[in-house]
């Protein structure tokens, strides 16, 4: 492998999907990184749940966060577009601070997708309505332009005949690509998946796994928190692992997996590749 | 004596079609205000900030825990010791929609609160405003829920508005008094009393139950 997920991204762009402000970035030097967190600390009351959580995401890149339950992995995701508040440290995505007093927050988190382990679909909207509602309502897009955007959306996660359909017509499988196709009907710049399997018959883990692979391919910027390791080693640039709030270990694949460095990294993969 | 009771009780129905009119007229402006207010309040007691809750939780209790009459004649006979003067009308419809308000605030806020928290997660994560959020993903998810109790109120609403008889509204209720006192035949003037107020409750009841019928099997869909 080799390659940063930022030579990935030139590789993978077309020409026509370059834009100017890409070729700024590279004037600037540099690769900056389109996630950091700096000191990060998180307590919910006296619970300490993230402990001094340092970490760069480049963009283009696809990190992988896997770790025991409870060790703080969906309270680091959303921290990121601040669901969660932090106690000390900061986040910045692409320059600007997430818990920054004047950061307007809607703004941000309109360029960040959300795919929850429990999809969250809106019940009462079908597949179409449920992925343009934020497009038309936040992006202030026409009605026609984000149902076009939509069908496009829904055709490229293999969903093209459900457009009509309500959540409760469609399989697990089918309900978390709705839910992956609206965070992406936002076009945004991050992708965030809390277990997006997890909750998923194994005969639907595929087709979730090769929508969120695609992406990958394409050079959006995900973190995906999921204890497919099978995933982690073909799709991910790195693999981190936390325990206990603490981010323990963190590396390219080949090496988190043969050869990690901690023990309680080793201890968890050998009873995860063990299940 | 019966034929001629009943004919000075059709003589004086023209009192009780004013009565009527008050009673629905009173019975409006406290449903409409009382929807209005009960709604915002609702709202902010399911997810205002903590000390805001708390003091709307503690109006409503204090509220729904005394009784109408009581709540009544504080505002028309206390208020005017603090200046507050207000006639036999405008106190009912004070009193009135300030009961139905809290009743429809706890109504709402318990639709609202049922919504699952990943809801308001999701859309909040897609970067829709708190009022977006309400307004197109809690609310019309919360209304199943909320519709049923609320039309319900309503008919509590219309019922208890007669208990503004006794500070001197003339309502059906009042009307019943005063004619009670020129053909004592308490079972007859009381019963077309009571008969006007089915007359206007009654289609709501139906109201109710169809809305609870559609809400169970209608569009929305868990
Ligand atoms: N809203 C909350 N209030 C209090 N404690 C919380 C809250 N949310 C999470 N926690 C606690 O914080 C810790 C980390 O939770 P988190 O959900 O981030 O873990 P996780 O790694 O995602 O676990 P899982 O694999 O089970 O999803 C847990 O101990 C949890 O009990
Ligand atoms: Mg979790």
């Amino acid at each position: 492998m080799g390659n940063t997920g930022f030579e990935k991204k030139i590789t993978l762009l077309r020409p026509n999907d370059i834009k100017p402000t890409f070729f700024k970035k590279i004037a600037a030097m540099g690769i900056k990184d389109m996630i950091t967190f700096k000191n990060v600390n998180k307590w919910f009351g006296k619970h300490h749940v993230l402990k001094e959580i340092n970490l760069n995401v480049e963009p283009g890149e696809v990190l992988v966060v896997c770790g025991p339950s409870g060790s703080g992995k969906s309270t680091l995701l959303r921290c990121i577009n601040r669901l969660e508040s932090l106690q000390s440290g900061e986040i910045i995505i692409d320059g600007i601070k997430v818990h920054g007093r004047e950061t307007n927050i809607t703004k941000l988190r309109a360029e960040i997708g959300f795919v929850f382990q429990q999809f969250n679909l809106y019940p009462h909207m079908t597949a179409i309505e449920n992925i343009t509602i934020a497009p038309i309502k936040v992006r202030k897009l026409k009605k026609e332009v984000a149902r076009k955007l939509g069908q496009e959306i829904l055709d490229k996660v293999g969903l093209g005949d459900k457009a009509g359909s309500y959540p409760s017509q469609l399989s697990g499988g089918q309900q978390q690509r709705v839910a992956i196709a609206r965070g992406l009907c936002m076009q945004p710049k991050i992708m965030l998946f809390d277990e997006p399997t997890s909750s998923l018959d194994p005969e639907m883990i595929n087709e979730v796994l090769d929508v969120i692979r695609n992406l990958a391919n394409e050079g959006m910027t995900m973190i995906v928190v999921t204890h497919e390791m099978g995933f982690a080693r073909e799709a991910a640039n790195r693999v981190a692992f936390i325990d206990e709030g603490r981010l323990v270990e963190i590396a390219p694949p080949e090496k988190f997996f043969k050869n990690p460095k901690n023990e309680r990294t080793r201890l968890f993969l050998s009873k995860i590749l063990a299940r | 004596m019966w034929g001629y009771y009943l004919e000075q009780l059709i003589g004086s129905l023209p009192l009780f079609l004013k009565g009527l009119g008050i009673t629905a007229a009173v019975s409006i402006l406290s449903l409409v205000g009382g929807t209005i207010i009960g709604f915002f309040l609702g709202v902010i007691r399911a997810g205002g900030i903590k000390p805001v809750r708390f003091l709307i939780g503690g109006w409503v209790d204090l509220i729904r825990g005394t009784p109408f009459l009581v709540q009544l004649f504080i505002v028309f006979f206390i208020f005017p010791d603090v200046g507050i003067h207000l006639d036999a009308l405008p106190a009912a419809v004070l009193s009135l929609t300030n009961l139905s308000a809290c009743f429809i605030c706890e109504i709402v806020a318990g639709g609202i609160l049922a919504v699952p928290a990943g809801q308001k997660e999701a859309a909040a994560a897609s970067g829709l405003s708190a009022y977006q959020q309400m307004r197109y993903l809690v609310m019309p998810q919360a209304m199943p829920t909320i519709l049923p109790p609320l039309v319900g109120q309503y008919v509590l609403l219309i019922k208890d508005s007669s208990v503004i008889s006794v500070i001197g509204v003339v309502d059906i209720t009042r009307v019943g008094w005063l004619t009670v006192q020129r053909i004592p035949e308490g079972l007859m003037v009381f019963g077309l009393v009571g008969i006007l107020y089915f007359i206007i409750c009654y289609p709501i009841i139906r109201f109710s139950n169809l809305l609870e019928k559609r809400m169970k099997f209608g569009k929305y869909r868990f």
